[in-house]
């Protein structure tokens, strides 16, 4: 195993500041604490080669726990454990075989241009400099890095800086590589461009990748696993297709019709429920595995006419929040939190 | 050891590339400490011109303390400036947890990620200082002397450092460190001058408790040929021993932050 | 001016006036801070005049009583008057801001002058503990009360000299984004030329000279001697009258300046 997670928790404990001079010197004397349990008693193992996706609300502890395997924090109890190592106590060793991005703060100096940078970064992870000339080939093939070698980071575009970012990451041939937010703000090409780089890196260098994110395309096209975390407690562990299966089976259309009607006016299909949003709008959920959503809005199509019509995927924190409320054995799917796709 | 330095040489280079990108400030922050500097020194040759000799000190003779204590500023001033920004540009925005993520020292990191230019003024008006008084003083230019002075200065600067480390450390309290390192920091200003002419409780203060007298006073009264017994050679023991007691703190720090993450 | 101009113009000024010890508190440990090493540079002072004393009863006519009232009250009273005209308006013409100010129902310097006179009055009480040290020292306070209003009209007076040549400054931040290098320059100047450092009769005369012709000792060295008693009560008028010159010169190039240093904005769409 290359992550071993053991009962992990993580507990801040947060001084009660009152304000003013005061306050500061009773909290030094006396100070009052605040218990804050930001991981609780977490477990998993990930494997050599596998991309998990790592997800949960804001605020569920997800950076908290990468920030443990990364070896930043020291936990409060239980054990982390990675490629055999202590990350913490063990930080530099540690540090030689990880990678990661963290969201939107780049590890790049801001004034150099890439190559700069790329160059320090070699440096300082001591890399042969064959190897390191070899890393910069590729990546420089792969990331199309070509064009945006010699620009300073300062004049990237959120897309270039991303692309530089993984590569700024991934130069040492680290063997575990924490994502987090990897495609936030990209625009879909460059999406597609940095998904099909980490699923290379994957399979041809075999590196274990951790992904935290809140695009559920990064997730269903990278991740075979996913962990799901809420209030510092894993609540699912296991393969995306089950969470496939059971969320994203329900779909939802929302229908805007030109004239009013009733609820009874309308003849439904089967594994069909409607609801109305008022006598205009309209919303019908059903099973995607028994019907498809062209046949359920033809059928509506055939009685009344429709202005217009969207179709709804329920999106990850909304799926989150639904297990956490014991909904992966009730497979009733409000649609309240569900996201909205137009069609 | 020597990875150490060649990646501090390298960070160095590059530093110095982003600082001829941005030209005139590199001139106008290089520059801008010998400008407020020269305000206090021209109103010292002001006042000076009018009397004899400050408690037995010649203009010559406080110049020489005045520049060795400028000296040592600008070493901290150009090597340690990022003690100062810790709290504020790499606590708070993050950047600190990348340098935990890096196979070096955190702490060496903090240091080579940036190189202050605006210490450059001080060095040079602290040298030129030293230079003048030496001359005028008719210091003998011996060897020994030279080597004295070196060791002085570099011990000087190590004691800045220091005492900025300790107080940077809090940082990982309460992020925002500047007050803290600003009001011992402070302190070294009273080293500018004679310590003779301070109560003698001011002197044990800046001798034992926050020792910036040696990084002036103790070393410019041997040059002068004044009688300070073994303190005229205590600098660099000062300076290993607080250094590494705050060393020691910036480790117990980490371990705070590692358990708190701020 | 009629009321109603009146109350607005007191409304800019009270909102200014409400913000500014929010601010304060909020930086508290700043202010502790800046307490701290205005006390620490007074009692650097206070052994350094001591031991300059030593050997001599007077310089530029002043005992050691009257240097250090001067010099401690120097102390105190300079940490308030200085203005962010040029960091303002560095910062409003970066941000596009400057186009909204013009908007405004109210003159643009007019409305930054009061903002900066209420920031005086607030600073000067902010630091009043500051003056507690400096009596402590050793300076005096004069019970004449003629004296404090001498003081207090050329303090304002003085005020409204660096706030106008501060303006005259900051039209450059039209034009350049480095005017922080000046800044830096006329720092180093004012340190030296406005007596902050020194009372200026202390100057040889050559020096006395070029410290006339530059506006800095109009805010520290006449107001502080004028408290201090370096400069008699005697000459409070002839001082006020300087005081007028300058502001009345100052204002108009001031207002010349900015008409074609604001120009540029117009232009270009702010």
């Amino acid at each position: 195993m290359v992550i071993q997670v053991e009962n992990l928790s993580k507990i801040y404990r947060i001084n009660q500041k009152t304000p003013g001079l005061g306050g500061a010197l009773k909290s030094l004397f006396r100070p009052q604490y605040l218990d804050k349990v930001a991981v609780d008693g977490i477990s998993f193992e990930v494997g050599q080669g596998e991309i998990v996706g790592y997800i949960g609300v804001n605020g569920a502890g997800k950076s908290t726990t990468i920030k443990m395997l990364t070896g930043i924090l020291a936990p409060t109890t239980g054990s982390v454990r990675v490629l055999g190592r202590d990350p913490h106590q063990e930080r530099v060793a540690n540090a030689r075989e990880i990678g990661a991005v963290f969201g939107q703060r780049t590890q790049l100096w801001w004034d150099l241009a890439l190559i700069e940078s790329l160059n320090m970064i070699g440096k300082l992870y001591d890399l042969p400099p064959a190897h390191y000339r070899d890393q910069l080939a590729r990546f420089t093939e792969m990331l199309d890095l070509g064009e945006i070698l010699h620009i300073p980071i300062r004049n990237m575009s959120l897309g270039q800086k991303m692309r530089a970012e993984l590569a700024a990451t991934l130069i040492h041939d680290p063997k575990v590589v924490y994502l987090d937010e990897p495609t936030i703000g990209l625009d879909l090409m460059v999406k597609e461009k940095i998904r099909a780089f980490i699923k290379q890196e994957n399979r041809e260098r075999g590196i274990t990748v951790v992904l935290t994110t809140h695009d559920l395309g990064d997730i269903e096209e990278l991740c075979q696993r996913v962990i799901m975390i809420d209030m510092g407690k894993v609540i699912y562990d296991g393969a995306l297709q089950t969470i496939r299966d059971r969320f994203g089976k329900y779909r939802t259309i929302t229908l805007e019709l030109s004239a009013m009607l009733g609820t009874g006016d309308l003849d439904l299909l089967d594994d069909t429920e409607i609801e109305a949003i008022d006598g205009h709008k309209w919303r019908i959920r059903f099973d995607r595995t028994r019907t498809s959503a062209s046949k359920v809005a033809a059928h509506v199509m055939n009685q009344v006419d429709v202005n217009d019509f969207s179709l709804t995927e329920p999106d990850l924190t909304g799926i989150v929040k639904q297990i956490y409320q014991g909904a992966l054995n009730d497979i009733k799917v409000s649609t309240g939190e569900l996201a909205q796709v137009t069609v | 050891m020597t990875h150490y330095l060649s990646l501090y040489g390298l960070f160095l280079r590059q530093r110095f590339k982003i600082l001829m990108e941005y030209r005139m400030n590199f001139l106008i922050g290089a520059t801008s400490t010998i400008i407020l500097q020269g305000a206090s020194l021209l109103t010292i040759t002001v006042v000076m011109s009018q009397i004899p000799h400050l408690n037995g000190w010649t203009l010559e003779a406080i110049f020489l303390i005045y520049g060795l204590i400028t000296l040592a500023k600008s070493i901290n001033h150009m090597f340690a400036d990022n003690l100062w920004t810790i709290g504020g540009q790499y606590i708070r925005t993050g950047m600190f947890d990348r340098f935990l993520v890096r196979p070096v020292d955190p702490l060496f990191h903090l240091l080579a990620d940036r190189f202050c230019h605006d210490g450059i003024g001080n060095f040079l008006v602290g040298s030129a200082l030293v230079a003048y008084a030496w001359h005028a003083l008719a210091i003998p230019l011996t060897v020994f002397n030279l080597i004295y002075l070196i060791v002085m200065v570099i011990s000087g600067g190590l004691i800045f450092i220091a005492l900025n480390l300790i107080t940077a450390v809090s940082a990982f309290w309460v992020i925002e460190s500047v007050p803290v390192t600003r009001a011992i920091f402070d302190n070294h200003l009273f080293a500018q001058y004679p310590l003779t002419i301070y109560p003698q409780a001011i002197g044990i203060l800046l001798t034992w408790v926050i020792p910036y007298g040696f990084a002036s006073f103790y070393p410019a009264s041997y040059l002068l040929g004044q009688e300070v017994g073994l303190l005229a050679f205590l600098s660099p023991i000062v300076a290993i021993v607080l250094l590494s007691l705050s060393y020691r703190f910036w480790r117990f720090g980490l371990r705070h932050y590692a358990g708190t993450g701020s | 001016m009629n009321t109603l101009i009146l109350r607005r113009h007191w409304r800019a000024f009270a909102g200014i006036a409400e913000m500014t010890p929010k601010f304060f508190l909020a930086y508290r440990a700043w202010v502790w801070l800046a307490f701290f090493s205005q006390g620490l540079s007074m009692t650097i002072f206070l052994f350094f005049w001591r031991a300059v004393y030593e050997n001599t009863d007077q310089i530029g006519g002043l005992n050691l009583d009257q240097t250090l009232t001067y010099v401690l009250l120097a102390q105190v009273i300079s940490l308030s008057v200085w203005t962010n005209v040029v960091s303002n308006m560095g910062h409003m013409v970066r941000e596009g801001q400057i186009g909204v100010e013009f908007l405004r129902p109210i003159d643009f310097q007019w409305a930054q002058y009061l903002g900066g006179i209420s920031q005086l009055a607030i600073s000067l009480l902010l630091n009043l503990p500051l003056l507690g040290l400096a009596l402590l020292y050793g300076a005096q306070l004069p019970t004449d009360v003629r004296v404090w209003i001498a003081f207090l009209v050329s303090l304002f007076l003085g005020y409204t000299v660096i706030f106008l040549f501060d303006w005259c400054i900051a039209c450059l931040v039209f034009y350049t984004t480095e005017v922080w290098g000046l800044m830096v320059f006329l720092t180093g100047v004012s340190a030296f030329f406005s007596g902050v450092l020194i009372p200026l009769v202390m100057m040889p005369t050559w020096l006395q000279t070029i410290a006339a012709a530059l506006p800095f000792s109009q805010v520290v060295f006449v107001p502080v001697g004028l408290l201090s008693g370096t400069i008699p009560l005697t000459e409070a008028p002839a001082r006020w009258l300087t005081q007028l010159i300058w502001v009345i010169g100052l204002a108009i190039v001031s207002r010349i300046c900015f008409q074609i240093a604001s120009r540029k904005v117009t232009v270009q769409g702010g």
